[in-house]
């Protein structure tokens, strides 16, 4: 028991923002990633028996959450609706110029298909390769790497369209 | 995209060609493909577009990392916590109904094994022997008698019978559970010991015998139209007058 105690307490210690900001870049909304995370780590609770390798705890988390937003979908079907922008990031007062530009960012990522999102999300806060992207998506990998592809090219189309905000990709 | 190692194969000098190399820089840029860093050592214009992608995925990370709620942590653990705790409540709360359910359990079939609607006795001799020996030292022969014909009588009522005259020294005469059945028990006073005798009704469940014994005791049993009357006495006693006494002493309402 006591043991089980502190596998768990160092998942969540160490996997908790890795995850919750996953399920944010999911879902686009704060409560259900809230939500998503707690369900995620109430299971993982309930069946960390079967986790054998504390190195795939990421992964495996992932997969929980990936499923029980799936379910959360299911439930949900009929009152999902488009999200609306400006509720995608609560207004904090953005102060500086660099956080200006995470906004605008962050607005685009928001707006690229889900489907080219979350390798991307996998790829750059994760550090997954694209092989495990692969199997955690249970894509194939070509399929992974032409979504990453189509995922940089749009926004750094969109980036390029607006030569302000392109301007840090320039700089040094 | 990794087609780029049989190209390799064929000739050093084959170059991976432009829309080869953006489409797997843009897909990793931070890629450690050694053809791909070849292709940037070869031509500053992808090594341009390789570092302005790793600028970009810098910011995307920036951008993507989003803060985390600060009692999101504290919130999981706690929670954890008291849902372990909720459990241990739950299971020690279930051990006490577990327990609870056990001794009432017990004592019903404690209740059942001594006097009950149990089938436990396949015919009326066996139950009536069980009967006495449970009930053996509450009386004694050496009791005076003090149950007198009126009171006996009274309780024949619910027999619908009575006795004309007294039959010996009765030292009790109680309603008791005659395997689950109301039925009246009486002791008289008898040559050694005392003299059971059962007023019955009719029941399917119980077989009927007309004589039994074991070791000790004796029994007969004389089947009326509603009831049946078993006698249970020692071997000294003759069963066969008590049951005549009985029969011509008894009369039935219907």
């Amino acid at each position: 028991m006591a043991t089980k105690q502190v596998r768990y307490e160092a998942l969540v210690k160490g996997l908790h923002s890795d995850l919750y900001r996953y399920a944010y870049w999911l879902t686009h909304d704060k409560q259900v990633s809230e939500d998503l995370v707690q369900e995620t780590f109430l299971r993982a609770w309930r069946a960390l028996d079967s986790l054998k390798d504390e190195k795939a705890a990421k992964s495996w988390l992932i997969t929980i959450l990936r499923r029980e937003n799936a379910r959360r979908f299911e439930r949900k079907r009929f009152d999902m609706s488009e999200y609306e922008e400006d509720s995608i990031m609560d207004t904090q007062s953005t102060s500086t110029e660099q956080e200006i530009e995470n906004e605008w960012l962050r607005d685009k990522i928001a707006q690229l298909p889900p489907e080219y999102s979350e390798p991307l999300v996998l790829q750059i806060l994760g550090g997954y390769s694209g092989e495990d992207i692969a199997k955690l998506l249970d894509l194939n990998k070509n399929t992974v790497m032409t979504r990453l592809f189509r995922a940089r090219n749009q926004l750094k189309e969109a980036l390029e369209k607006e030569p302000e905000k392109a301007r840090f990709l320039h700089e040094k | 995209m990794k087609n780029s190692t049989t190209s390799k194969d064929m000739t050093s000098e084959t170059k991976m060609d432009d829309l080869q190399f953006r489409r797997s820089i843009y897909a990793d840029p931070s890629s450690l493909d050694e053809d791909i860093i070849a292709a940037q050592n070869d031509d500053p214009a992808k090594k341009q577009l390789a570092q302005e992608l790793c600028m970009l995925d810098e910011r995307i990370k920036q951008a993507m990392s989003i803060p985390v709620p600060d009692d999101l942590c504290d919130k999981l653990l706690l929670r954890q916590t008291l849902k372990s705790h909720q459990q241990n409540k739950r299971k020690s709360r279930i051990h006490l109904a577990l327990a609870a359910s056990v001794a009432i359990i017990a004592g019903i079939v404690v209740n059942y094994l001594q006097f009950s609607n149990s089938y436990n006795y396949d015919n009326l001799g066996d139950y009536a022997l069980a009967h006495v020996y449970y009930e053996q030292g509450s009386f004694s022969n050496s009791t005076n008698a003090k149950v007198s014909l009126d009171s006996l009588n009274q309780k024949m009522v619910t027999f619908n019978g009575s006795f004309s005259d007294s039959m010996g020294e009765l030292i009790a005469a109680d309603y008791c559970r005659f395997d689950g059945m109301k039925s009246l028990h009486l002791v008289f006073k008898g040559v050694t010991d005392t003299v059971a005798v059962f007023v019955v009704p009719k029941k399917e469940h119980l077989e009927f015998v007309d004589k039994f014994h074991d070791d000790n005791l004796q029994g007969e049993s004389l089947s009326y139209q509603e009831n049946d009357i078993i006698v249970v006495a020692n071997k000294n006693e003759s069963l066969s007058q008590w049951q005549r006494a009985i029969s011509n002493n008894i009369n039935w309402s219907i």
